[in-house]
């Protein structure tokens, strides 16, 4: 298989994945009665009919979406199977609420970096402890990081219902940060933050190590095969997995401090719909290439954003925007391995 | 007669490894035919492939006259052909009679119910066998002798014409060895051919009628087992004198002239041990070793595979810290290490990425924070071309090189952090006899380097190798390490500490 088709692959498998969905898609909705001319234009008109659509709900959509995939693609190079993102994000939008919360009279420019980085190290600390345990015990960290999700979720459900209550006491949720930690906009007059910069910035940065560094080698080799890693480059693995849990963690960490400094202002119950989760299938998609994070993140931008207005316009039950949303991710998934399976016939024949 | 089992000409590979090479083979009717070699001579294929569950690349595989071809397990069962297994295949939780029963065909009806009268029949079959065989307790619940017994009348229900048997000792104790061999002479003298896969000599001289030697997925030899000794057997297994000879060519490039005494002309210590003792903490022991390494020195390890040598390897290239005793070693040592596809490259990397763990943390390989990618591929390029890898460019992924190749990039690349100690641990095992050739030829030349060559140790269980190419040579036996005297380098006495090491080896 020549090298020219090889790299077009992943484009391949994504466009391949989507159209599948569409099919499918298009058929429940008919089955159902809804239209599915309509219903997609529904959707395609929310995601990306003005810039306003595509700015301020498609990539503002996408934000979490990129970092938490940026921050699975990260520990899947390693072979670190962070199942954990959604925790480690929880764990940094509480973080970075206290901390904003706690500084209330200072300038942005303190407290915007601490808010994050609190917010980074709440995300680290996460995803250290399914770290230590797997370094060494050696237990696997696909149960400890999706155990620690629980454990997240039921702390921020305990802290946002007691001890971090706003001081209303109307709802279960935190008071608002102050105006001085609110992420200012990318692109005036739409609602687009600065965490979307951030997420490019990572993903550059992110890629450049993969590829450029000592250390981004020893990482893709650790990832590759850990005994060749020890034997052929003499370093030891557990290092690197240590940095591929961190780094993970605190950029999961930071999605979740972007959301609440960028977006909501304050943290509540419900805070994710399930973005760490959802992740997974931006990494996969992405084939673990930060730079494809950025396109496949602001995909399913897209289809979060369309799918509100599909629901909105095409009168189609939000149940049913969440089962399409679902069908990608599978579909995703199953082209992705089937792709893999045919590529990897090519190349040997 | 016809033969029970024939094989012509056959060959397996795996991916890059040749298990088999244009092998044949015949087991007679009655026969108990042992089948003798080192780890990884291609035993356990020969009757993976004779029982169908290896398909061969060439060659034909003969069942009592009838081509097996492609038909796998069931043609060859259908053929009469039961293969016992070194792990057994028993359900633990079911008894005997129902393992039996479980894998009989002819048990059961087409309503899927047990066949009126199958326990009289299994009952009887125990009894001709004479098979003293607990039918009714839970496998799990016995013994391996108990466990292996059901195993053999398992393969024994049918019509079984030939029964291939794997390493069936190496989990028995000596004394029930016997008992193991008076019943395959049972079932033999009823006329079914027996293949004892093993590697203790002094057993299948006891058991078999003729002995087969297989050596680096060769044949070696066939023979009357009365009119063998066992240490032809030895010699033939560990190469001494027979199979692939090294050629005039390297011993030409190797010079074996040099370095005629212990140190006399080679040059300064690179590389020390001192009474070095590793317990057996996952890995096998090293016991009280103590060696010197010198410039421009071949030191050779012979040894059965097994007997500490991977250890000693891990120790000499500063991966393993030893219990006690004192370690001197260079900073950096090149380390050709045994599991070439595993531990020596990453398949899915490039050839450039693969000779990037050598140089990737070298500062001449910095670009401020960057790697100098360009100038890593500098470095492959040439190292393809010095090693003649056969690769269009150091772009090409490992994992489509033949094993040759990939063997000589990994060699390439050891020498790279070879100025001062270079540790081959087989270097050339499941290579082809030019690429063997070729690998032996560069450790050779790597050693007569002129200026600083490095002192070289080469951990081989292949005697041929080690003969060819040491100035000094050791046996590993059980941990610890015997220098062979000068006058002892030859394959007779080597072949014999060796063997006295597998003797002492058995549990």
């Amino acid at each position: 298989m020549s090298t020219r088709f090889r790299t077009l692959t992943p484009a391949l498998t994504a466009a391949t994945a989507l159209l599948a969905t569409l099919v499918v898609a298009a058929a429940l909705l008919a089955l159902g009665g809804y239209p599915p001319g309509d219903a997609f234009a529904a959707l395609f008109r929310g995601a990306f009919g003005t810039w306003d659509r595509f700015v301020s709900f498609t990539l503002v959509r996408a934000t979490p979406l990129l970092l938490t995939g940026l921050a699975i693609a990260f520990a899947f190079r390693a072979r670190v199977w962070n199942i954990g993102a959604e925790g480690q994000l929880h764990a940094g939008a509480l973080a970075a609420v206290a901390v904003a919360v706690a500084l209330p009279g200072a300038h942005g420019l303190v407290v915007i970096p601490a808010t994050l980085l609190a917010a980074a190290a709440a995300g680290a600390l996460w995803a250290s402890a399914p770290a230590a345990m797997k370094t060494g015990m050696g237990v696997g960290e696909v149960i400890t990081t999706l155990l620690m999700n629980f454990v997240a979720l039921f702390m921020a459900q305990f802290l946002v219902q007691g001890p971090l209550r706003e001081d209303r006491g109307v709802f279960n949720q935190t008071n608002e940060i102050p105006p001085a930690a609110h992420l200012p906009d990318l692109i005036p007059g739409t609602r687009l933050h600065l965490g979307f910069l951030i997420g490019i910035l990572i993903a550059i940065a992110l890629w450049l190590y993969l590829t450029r560094t000592p250390g981004g080698f020893r990482l893709r080799a650790v990832g590759a095969s850990p005994r060749a890693a020890e034997v052929s480059g003499r370093f030891r693995a557990q290092p690197v997995v240590w940095l591929a849990f961190l780094a993970s963690g605190a950029i999961a960490g930071l999605a979740g401090g972007v959301q609440v400094a960028g977006v909501t202002h304050r943290m509540y119950e419900g805070l994710s719909p399930g973005w760490g989760y959802t992740a997974i299938a931006v990494a996969l998609l992405a084939r673990l290439n930060p730079l494809a994070v950025v396109v496949t993140a602001i995909v399913f931008g897209a289809l979060s954003a369309g799918g509100g207005a599909m629901q909105r316009d095409a009168g189609v039950p939000e149940v049913w925007v969440r089962g399409i949303e679902a069908l990608v991710i599978l579909a995703v998934l199953a082209v992705d391995r089937s792709w893999q399976a045919l590529t990897s016939r090519g190349s040997r024949g | 007669m016809r033969d029970a089992l024939r094989l012509r000409g056959v060959t397996r590979r795996f991916g890059p490894v040749i298990a088999l090479d244009e092998v044949d083979f015949a087991l007679a009717p009655g026969e108990i035919h042992g089948l003798l070699g080192e780890n990884g001579a291609g035993k356990t294929t020969l009757a993976r492939v004779a029982a169908g569950i290896l398909q061969p690349d060439a060659g034909r595989v003969e069942i009592g006259g009838q081509p097996l071809g492609n038909g796998g397990v069931g043609v060859a069962r259908a053929l009469g052909v039961a293969m016992v297994h070194q792990h057994f295949s028993l359900v633990p939780r079911f008894t005997g009679f129902e393992n039996v029963a479980l894998f009989d065909v002819a048990a059961w009806t087409r309503r899927g119910t047990l066949r009126s009268g199958y326990r009289d029949r299994v009952e009887a079959r125990a009894g001709e066998l004479r098979l003293a065989v607990e039918l009714d307790a839970p496998i799990r619940g016995l013994g391996v002798v108990a466990r292996q017994r059901v195993e053999i009348l398992k393969a024994l229900m049918g019509d079984t014409r030939v029964l291939l048997l794997d390493e069936p000792t190496a989990v028995l104790a000596p004394q029930e060895v016997e008992g193991l061999f008076a019943v395959l002479r049972q079932v033999a003298r009823a006329g079914a051919g027996i293949v004892l896969v093993a590697h203790k000599l002094d057993e299948v001289l006891a058991a078999a009628d003729r002995v087969t030697v297989l050596r680096r997925g060769q044949w070696v030899m066939t023979r009357a087992a009365a009119e063998v000794s066992a240490r032809e057997l030895a010699e033939a297994m560990v190469g001494a004198g027979v199979g692939v000879r090294g050629g005039g060519g390297v011993e030409a490039t190797a010079g074996g002239a040099r370095a005629p005494e212990f140190g006399a002309a080679a040059g300064d210590v690179v590389a020390e041990l001192r009474d070095v003792t590793v317990a057996a903490g996952g890995s096998l022991p090293l016991r009280g070793v103590s060696m010197q390494v010198r410039r421009g020195e071949i030191l050779g390890i012979a040894g059965v595979g097994g007997n500490g040598q991977r250890t000693l390897a891990a120790v000499l290239a500063g991966m393993r810290l030893p219990d006690s005793g004192e370690v001197q070693l260079p900073e950096e040592v090149g380390w050709i290490p045994q599991d070439r596809t595993n531990e020596g490259l990453v398949n899915e990397f490039t050839i450039s990425e693969n000779v990037a763990f050598a140089v990737h943390d070298r500062s001449e390989y910095r670009k401020g924070p960057w790697l100098d990618w360009a100038g890593v591929e500098e470095t492959a390029s040439a190292l393809v071309r010095d090693m003649d890898v056969r690769a269009d460019s150091p772009a090409v992924t490992a994992s489509v090189l033949s094993g040759g190749n990939q063997q000589k990039v990994v060699t390439g690349r050891e020498f790279l952090r070879s100025g001062n100690l270079l540790v081959a641990e087989s270097p050339t095992r499941g290579l082809d006899v030019k690429a063997t050739l070729a690998v032996r030829a560069r450790i050779g030349e790597i050693a007569r380097s002129g200026g600083r060559p490095p002192g070289v140790v080469l951990i081989s269980a292949d005697l041929d190798e080690v003969l060819e190419l040491s100035d000094r040579i050791a046996v590993m036996v059980r941990g610890r390490l015997i220098p062979v005297p000068r006058e002892d380098h030859n394959p007779a006495a080597i072949g014999e500490l060796m063997l006295s090491a597998r003797r002492e080896g058995a549990p």
